[in-house]
């Protein structure tokens, strides 16, 4: 039983990413906005690193170091939001009806496609580093730093990715799927300590980021580019992932039960 | 003969106020071919969705193999074999990649599945386009690899929702002799169409569909025997606009006539006449000659015994009109259609 789970989801595995590497585009399209950022925005806002207090707030007085784990989550959210699309697709293609009438696991669809898009996401994070490192940017925690970012980008990605596939499994609508991404994406990460470092944030938008996820997220990243290795802060990321994680893959598992026979 | 798909009562309402499957009861027996045939929004896919469990009904009883499709769903979906009217396969991949992922699905080892493919890509003659990307494609290629597809389990039961729909002659052609072959080697094999020449050739038995209802059951030849009348179609020429009326009228009075229609001929959509008769052959040389006596000239004459398309006509008050539709065998909605007329 274990082991059919594990060859189903691998085979859907395969089938997302042979259809990413033949559309390589669709790496670079959630890219587009990341980049613009990273590239035009730190530019236009490196002042905010002279801002008294950032320095002692932050541990840099460089704000492209410090956004740059802002253009990570972003890089995250706008790619994971993208991944309901393609389950959208296939219930109208009837692809989802050949997987359905196949003797398999329905779990398996998802996590199929869950873990594709895990990669998808490292395979961007990795570029925005990239980019990063090109433009300045220094990681403190060094090379296994590095796969500390990926790893919390690749669970916080699947998690949000439920988000998704909850809204494409539920409106079967490409637009609304992409619609609800965007909307949820820009506030919370403005309403977070991921583009500002939390004191220097209005007092009641420190209480939204306080219980904002991408506050935990982003200060985990944040830590371990500017500082080294701090596990309490990698560990409060890990909290707020897991319980993205519990409810949105919990919803989209009811609603791909209670819809997909 | 031993049924192997029992149907009873079967109803679906969508949202509770589209009656799509009104209550129909049919056995398929095993070995043959059964055909559904009935125009747009018949209730063929629906049925079709509940037998292959991919559709919740609404009551009714139904048993594929002795299975019951709710409680033994799982059990079904091993013995079952599935071409959905949407062709369900996936673009981005090519020909061989989609079937071996098929075969992924069936839980067949590697070795045994590359074996597979293989023969079945020789099956549907795609051997050539095998590594071809699906984008390239024409309607019938991916018509013959989503066939091929249902195979890979090598099912009890083919389930086939309107297998030709959208494709050209010759493609039509070559899935008909694909499922005659298959069904020669034992598998029964259900299929919707819209099309009577299709079910005439296809099925050892068929159903009439029409709004959700079965309006007749029975062989092609027990159906057509229904009409009891060989068909003569004629064209008139003549400038008269009333010509085919007036021979309407003259041709009802004849001996051996059972009915007289009007109707128009050919692509040209010239006027004409569609007789229904006993004995077609023995009247024609009166009803040339009546014709003539009223200065009516005859432009084309066919004789031929009663097709599907008068069973449909007479069961139903309406043409079976086959439209076709753009994007019939490309990605059609899921859901997304509006209501009965
Ligand atoms: N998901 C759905 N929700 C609501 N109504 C539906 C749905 N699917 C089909 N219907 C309606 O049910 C009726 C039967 O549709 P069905 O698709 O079974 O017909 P069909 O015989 O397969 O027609 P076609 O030849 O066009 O494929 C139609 O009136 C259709 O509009
Ligand atoms: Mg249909």
């Amino acid at each position: 039983m274990m082991m059919e789970w594990v060859s189903e989801t691998a085979a859907i595995f395969r089938r997302w990413n042979t259809k990413l590497v033949r559309q390589p585009i669709f790496i670079f399209f959630s890219l587009i906005q990341p980049l613009v950022w990273f590239l035009l925005f730190t530019q236009a806002f490196s002042a905010i690193g002279d801002i008294p207090n950032f320095k002692q707030l932050t541990g840099t007085a460089s704000y492209v170091t410090f956004f740059t784990a802002a253009v990570v989550i972003q890089t995250i959210t706008s790619s994971a939001l993208a991944a309901g699309l393609g389950l959208v697709n296939d219930l109208e293609s009837g692809f989802m009806d050949k997987m359905r009438v196949a003797p398999i696991n329905k779990s398996a669809i998802l996590f199929g496609k869950l873990f594709s898009d895990a990669i998808t996401i490292v395979v961007q994070v990795v570029i925005i580093l990239l980019i990063g490192v090109a433009i300045g940017v220094e990681i403190a925690s060094g090379l296994f730093g590095v796969f500390m970012i990926l790893i919390l980008s690749a669970a916080f990605g699947m998690a949000w990715s439920g988000i998704s596939l909850f809204v494409g499994l539920t409106t079967k609508s490409d637009q609304t799927t992409l619609s609800v991404g965007l909307l949820t994406t820009f506030p919370l990460l403005f309403l977070s300590a991921a583009v500002m470092p939390l004191g220097l944030l209005p007092a009641w938008v420190q209480e939204v980021a306080k219980v904002n996820p991408f506050t935990y997220v982003a200060q985990a990243f944040q830590s371990l580019i500017i500082e080294g290795f701090v596990w309490d802060k990698i560990g409060n990321a890990l909290i707020a992932i897991s319980i993205i994680a519990a409810i949105s893959l919990t919803a989209s598992i009811l609603v791909f039960r209670r819809k997909i026979r | 003969m031993e049924d192997i798909i029992v149907v009873e009562d079967l109803r679906k309402i969508y949202n509770k106020d589209i009656l799509a499957v009104d209550g129909i009861s049919f056995s398929v027996h095993r070995g043959e071919v059964f055909g559904f045939l009935g125009p747009n929004g018949a209730g063929k896919s629906t049925t079709i969705k509940i037998l292959t469990t991919l559709l919740e009904k609404t009551s009714g009883r139904a048993t594929i193999d002795g299975l019951d499709i709710d409680k033994d769903q799982a059990a079904v979906r091993r013995i079952i074999g599935y071409s959905s009217q949407e062709v369900g396969v996936d673009d981005d991949l090519t020909a061989r990649e989609n079937l071996l992922l098929q075969c992924s699905f069936h839980h067949i080892p590697k070795e045994k599945a590359i074996q597979r493919v293989e023969q079945l890509l020789e099956t549907v003659k795609l051997q050539e386009a095998a590594d071809r990307r699906l984008k390239t494609f024409s309607g019938g290629m991916r018509k013959r690899l989503d066939l091929a597809s249902s195979l890979v389990s090598d099912p009890k039961v083919l389930i086939l929702d309107e297998p030709t729909t959208g494709l050209d002659p010759q493609s039509r052609q070559d899935i008909w002799e694909y499922i005659a072959e298959l069904n020669r080697q034992g598998m029964t094999i259900f299929l919707t169409t819209q099309y009577m020449e299709e079910a005439d050739r296809l099925s050892d038995r068929l159903c009439i569909v029409d709004q959700g209802k079965i309006v007749a059951e029975g062989t092609p030849l027990e159906l057509k025997a229904r009409i009891g009348a060989d068909i003569i179609t004629l064209s008139v020429r003549s400038d008269d606009p009333e010509a085919c009326e007036t021979a309407s009228t003259v041709i009802a009075k004849m001996e051996g006539v059972k009915e007289v229609g009007l109707c128009s001929v050919g692509i040209s959509g010239d006027k004409g006449l569609t007789v229904m008769a006993h004995n077609g052959s023995a009247i024609i040389p009166q009803l040339v000659r009546l014709l003539d006596g009223i200065g009516v000239q005859i432009d084309q004459l066919t004789l031929s015994g009663p097709t599907l398309d008068e069973v449909f006509l007479k069961l139903t008050g309406r043409a079976l009109n086959v439209v076709e539709r753009k994007g019939a065998v490309k990605g059609r909605g899921w859901g997304k259609r509006g209501k009965r007329p």
